[in-house]
Formats: C-alpha cells, sequence, structure tokens
C-alpha cells in the first residue's frame, strides 16, 4: 500500500465510521466533500440532492463560497445533466460549454475554476442527486479518478439514505426530505447570523461551524439551536 | 421542472374557481386530497407545539386528525414534533401499531389503511402539517410524493400570505410558488427575521408581502436583501400582531387565514 491508498483506506475507514455512530447526515456530506477535495485532488466539491420540484439543491461542499452555492443553482449544467442521464458528465475545459450552459459556466469561471466533473449519485436505478468536482486549471480527469470518485459519490448516497433503511421505500423518501430542509435551516442559520454581526453569509457559514466543531456539534443541529433562539454564538475578534 | 408545479396550481385554481372564489388555503387542500385519492387535512402548528386542525376535506379525516392531536401520537404528530414527513403505507402493520398504539388502530377500525403527513413550512419557518388518510394500503409512488410536497408547497404559500393579508391571483402564485427553496430566500429570511425581530414565518410573510407590492418574486427581494440593497424596518410592519422572536416570547399564536 502507497501513502495514497493509505489515505484513501483511511478515508473511508473514517466514513464508514461515522455511519455508525452518532449520525448526521450534513455533517457526514461535508466530511465527504472535504475527503473529495483531498484525495481527488479538485479544488472544490459539492454533493447536490434533487428536490420534488425536480431542481437540484446544493447540500453540503468542501467550501461554501457563495459562488458555489450559486452555480449549484443552474437548472442547466453538468451536474442536473449527471442527474439526468444518470451518468456522469465531464468539462475538462469551461470554456468549451459557454454555449452550452451559458449561466453556469459565467457562474464557474468568475468564481476561478476552470474544469467541472458531475457525477451522478444513484440507487437502485434511480439518480437522487449529483457529486460536482471543481477544479481551478483545465484538466482532464483520469481513469482511476474518475472511479475512485464515483465510488465516494456512492458512499455518499449509502451515507444519506442509511444503509439499513433502505429496504424500506418510504424511509429513503423521508431521509432525504430531512437531509435538504436540515440544509434550507443551515441557510436560515448562515442569514441571521450574517445580519447580526453585519457579515457575509459566507462568513456567517465559518462562524457557525467553528462554532459546531469547537463545542463538539452537529452543524444542523447548531442551526436549528439559532434559529430557534436557544443558541447565541458570540462574534470573535 | 416547472411543470410538476405548475399542474399543482392549475389544479388548484380550478377548485377555487368551481367554488367561485379567490384561491385559499383550503383550495390547495383539497385539491391535494383528490390528486392523491385521500381525504385530507390541514393542522397548524406552535412553537410550544401544539396541533390545532384547521380544515379538512371530510368527517372522518377531521376526527383522526383531532384524535392525533389529543393523543399527541400518530404521523402527523410526529411531523410536528420532527424534523421532517412521515409516511406510513401500512398503517395494520405490527410495526404501525406498535409505533402508535392507540392511534393506529382507531384509524384502521375506522377504515383507514395509509396515512401521510408532510410538514408545511420550509426549514425552521414551521406553519403545520398537511396530512392524508387513504382507504388502501400501499406506499406513495415518486411522483405521488412530489405532488403532496408541492401541496405542501402551495399550502404554505397561500397560507403566508393570508397572513399578510394578501390576496394573489393564482397566476400571480404560479410564478412565485416554487422558486423559495433556492439558498438566498432562506439566507434572505434569517436577515429579516434579525432586522424585523420576527419569527422565520413572519420574514417570509415580509418578503412576500413585499414582493408582491412590487410586482416581483421573492427571490429577487432575497437577492437584494443579502446584498444588502434592500432592508427591513419595523415601522412598515409592526401592526399586524407578528409573532414574538424565537427566545423572547414563546407564545406563538397562528392564527388560521382569511385576512
Amino acid at each position: 500500500m502507497n501513502s495514497s491508498d493509505r489515505q484513501v483506506w483511511r478515508a473511508f475507514v473514517q466514513l464508514a465510521d461515522t455511519l455508525t455512530a452518532d449520525f448526521d447526515v450534513i455533517d457526514f456530506l461535508h466530511t465527504l466533500a472535504e475527503h473529495c477535495v483531498d484525495l481527488l485532488g479538485v479544488s472544490a466539491c459539492g454533493i447536490l440532492l434533487a428536490d420534488h420540484t425536480g431542481g437540484l439543491n446544493l447540500v453540503a461542499a468542501s467550501t461554501e463560497q457563495a459562488r458555489l452555492v450559486e452555480m449549484s443553482q443552474a437548472a442547466e449544467g453538468p451536474c442536473p445533466e449527471a442527474y439526468r442521464t444518470r451518468m456522469p458528465v465531464s468539462c475538462p475545459d469551461l470554456a468549451a460549454v459557454r454555449e452550452r450552459w451559458p449561466d453556469f459556466a459565467a457562474a464557474a469561471v468568475s468564481a476561478g475554476f476552470a474544469a467541472v466533473h458531475a457525477l451522478p449519485m444513484r440507487l437502485h436505478g434511480e439518480a437522487i442527486g449529483a457529486m460536482s468536482l471543481y477544479s481551478a486549471r483545465p484538466t482532464e480527469i483520469s481513469g482511476q479518478v474518475a472511479e475512485l470518485g464515483q465510488a465516494l459519490a456512492d458512499v455518499a448516497t449509502i451515507g444519506i439514505l442509511h444503509e439499513r433503511t433502505l429496504r424500506r421505500r418510504e424511509v429513503v423518501t423521508e431521509q432525504l426530505q430531512k437531509a435538504l430542509d436540515s440544509r434550507i435551516t443551515i441557510e436560515q442559520a448562515k442569514g441571521m447570523i450574517a445580519e447580526r454581526f453585519q457579515v457575509t453569509v459566507g462568513e456567517a457559514f465559518v462562524l457557525i461551524r467553528s462554532y459546531a466543531r469547537a463545542h463538539g456539534l452537529k452543524l444542523a443541529g447548531t442551526a436549528r439551536a439559532i434559529t430557534e433562539g436557544r443558541l447565541t454564538i458570540t462574534r470573535p475578534d | 421542472m416547472a411543470d410538476r408545479a405548475i399542474g399543482v396550481w392549475l389544479s388548484i385554481a380550478a377548485r377555487a374557481r368551481s367554488e367561485g372564489t379567490t384561491v385559499g388555503v383550503r383550495h390547495a387542500v383539497t385539491a391535494c386530497g383528490e390528486a392523491i385519492g385521500a381525504g385530507a387535512v390541514l393542522s397548524m402548528s406552535g412553537s410550544d407545539g401544539s396541533h390545532e386542525p384547521v380544515f379538512a376535506t371530510d368527517p372522518r379525516s377531521d376526527e383522526l386528525e383531532d384524535l392525533q392531536a389529543t393523543l399527541g401520537q400518530g404521523p402527523s404528530a410526529e411531523v410536528i414534533d420532527g424534523l421532517g414527513p412521515v409516511l406510513e403505507g401500512e398503517l395494520a402493520s405490527s410495526q404501525a401499531l406498535a409505533r402508535w398504539p392507540e392511534f393506529s388502530p382507531a384509524a384502521v377500525a375506522r377504515g383507514v389503511a395509509a396515512v401521510f403527513a408532510v410538514p408545511v413550512g420550509v426549514g425552521a419557518a414551521r406553519l403545520g402539517v398537511l396530512s392524508l388518510y387513504r382507504d388502501w394500503a400501499g406506499p406513495l409512488s415518486r411522483d405521488q410524493f412530489n405532488a403532496l410536497l408541492l401541496y405542501a408547497d402551495a399550502v404554505l404559500m397561500l397560507a403566508l400570505d393570508e397572513r399578510g393579508g394578501l390576496a394573489p391571483g393564482a397566476v400571480d402564485l404560479v410564478g412565485e410558488g416554487f422558486t423559495e427553496r433556492r439558498a438566498e430566500v432562506h439566507q434572505a429570511a434569517g436577515m429579516v427575521s434579525v432586522q424585523l425581530g420576527v419569527s422565520l414565518t413572519d420574514a417570509l410573510v415580509a418578503m412576500r408581502a413585499r414582493a408582491f407590492a412590487e410586482g416581483r418574486t421573492i427571490s429577487q427581494v432575497a437577492a437584494d436583501v443579502v446584498a444588502r440593497r434592500l432592508s427591513f424596518s419595523l415601522p412598515d410592519y409592526s401592526p399586524r400582531g407578528w409573532d414574538a422572536p424565537p427566545g423572547e416570547q414563546a407564545d406563538d399564536e397562528h392564527r388560521e387565514g382569511g385576512e
């Protein structure tokens, strides 16, 4: 086993561990997004889930750049395509897709990205969302990286849906909806903190996340406590 | 993707037209029950965990929802306590009987085989629960579940507007209704709730009211709020009996719509 293999092995062990203990889907997906960046050598990773309107929603990301959120909301682009076709979509050079997906390409380029690779998140032949991998430089993704990326996307899918409950379709549906709703609560908490401290929503996210980590709390639970007025985080100097 | 939403709004508008009135919450509840082939009930919830049925399409559903509210037990009661939808396609199964030992037998005795309950709200902004009581067993299809969530969105929009004293036509709502899941809308709702010192729900009411008054969408208003081109202040919004901000006063009384 070389050092990179060992890193992959450690990542899977850590993710498997998250599945058993005190599980929280949003924290799990954030951890996974960070692993993707480290292991796949990309600049950013976003995890998107489809909602009942058919739109994709960013539920976790390696970096919470406002631009990443914005890109994820584009109705057309590699992620919606990967979700619809249930196949990977590769854009080694975003300049080449300016005509095909103008809104997405413009947002991605202005955020400093040059290439994107979108992987479907599939379960039993149905897609539940997509994982997006962004690179700052134009680049083809190697077969090995694509394979590892898809394995991580599959782990994400299983993590969201809880392995043990996959047999019951209704529980799957309930889990997905809960993950989407937790994400909305995080956005609301970001807004409250942004206004209270007069910072950007991106900075507000960092404050909430740092608070959660420093106190050993889950991100979603921390956000909920903020929205319910049960938790006041202090402004760092 | 908007097609799904348009079909839902058209069915709601058709209900209102058949009654010769403007579109309201109960039309959305009725159309939802018809679309899925079940009795439908809307209950409002308070931050104190209260559970108050406000509209039912039929007496049996009304009675069973009341029973859930009284017992604090059943799918709708769990939606009010918890975070997400509760779907039970086999109410007579041993699992469901064990999960709700008083509610399940009572519902089965009245001929109900499946109950599906989803929150009416977004994130921490919660208004209540939309519940379906169906005669036959089996899960909802994915399309039916998506439709149920779209109807719950419609109920939310209509309830927010009734609370804000607005009565938009169905046409205004078609373009508006299903963009509210965008991240910016939720970030802006958080900001406005702090600006006005009101609940997230009332922040959404204020944003909807502003959007309606200016002939814009809530997404456009939200973009201005997040970019700090627009901020809400109390004098414009104080007299309507807003909810207390969370944590300051627990009393969160939801009025039944109909301003």
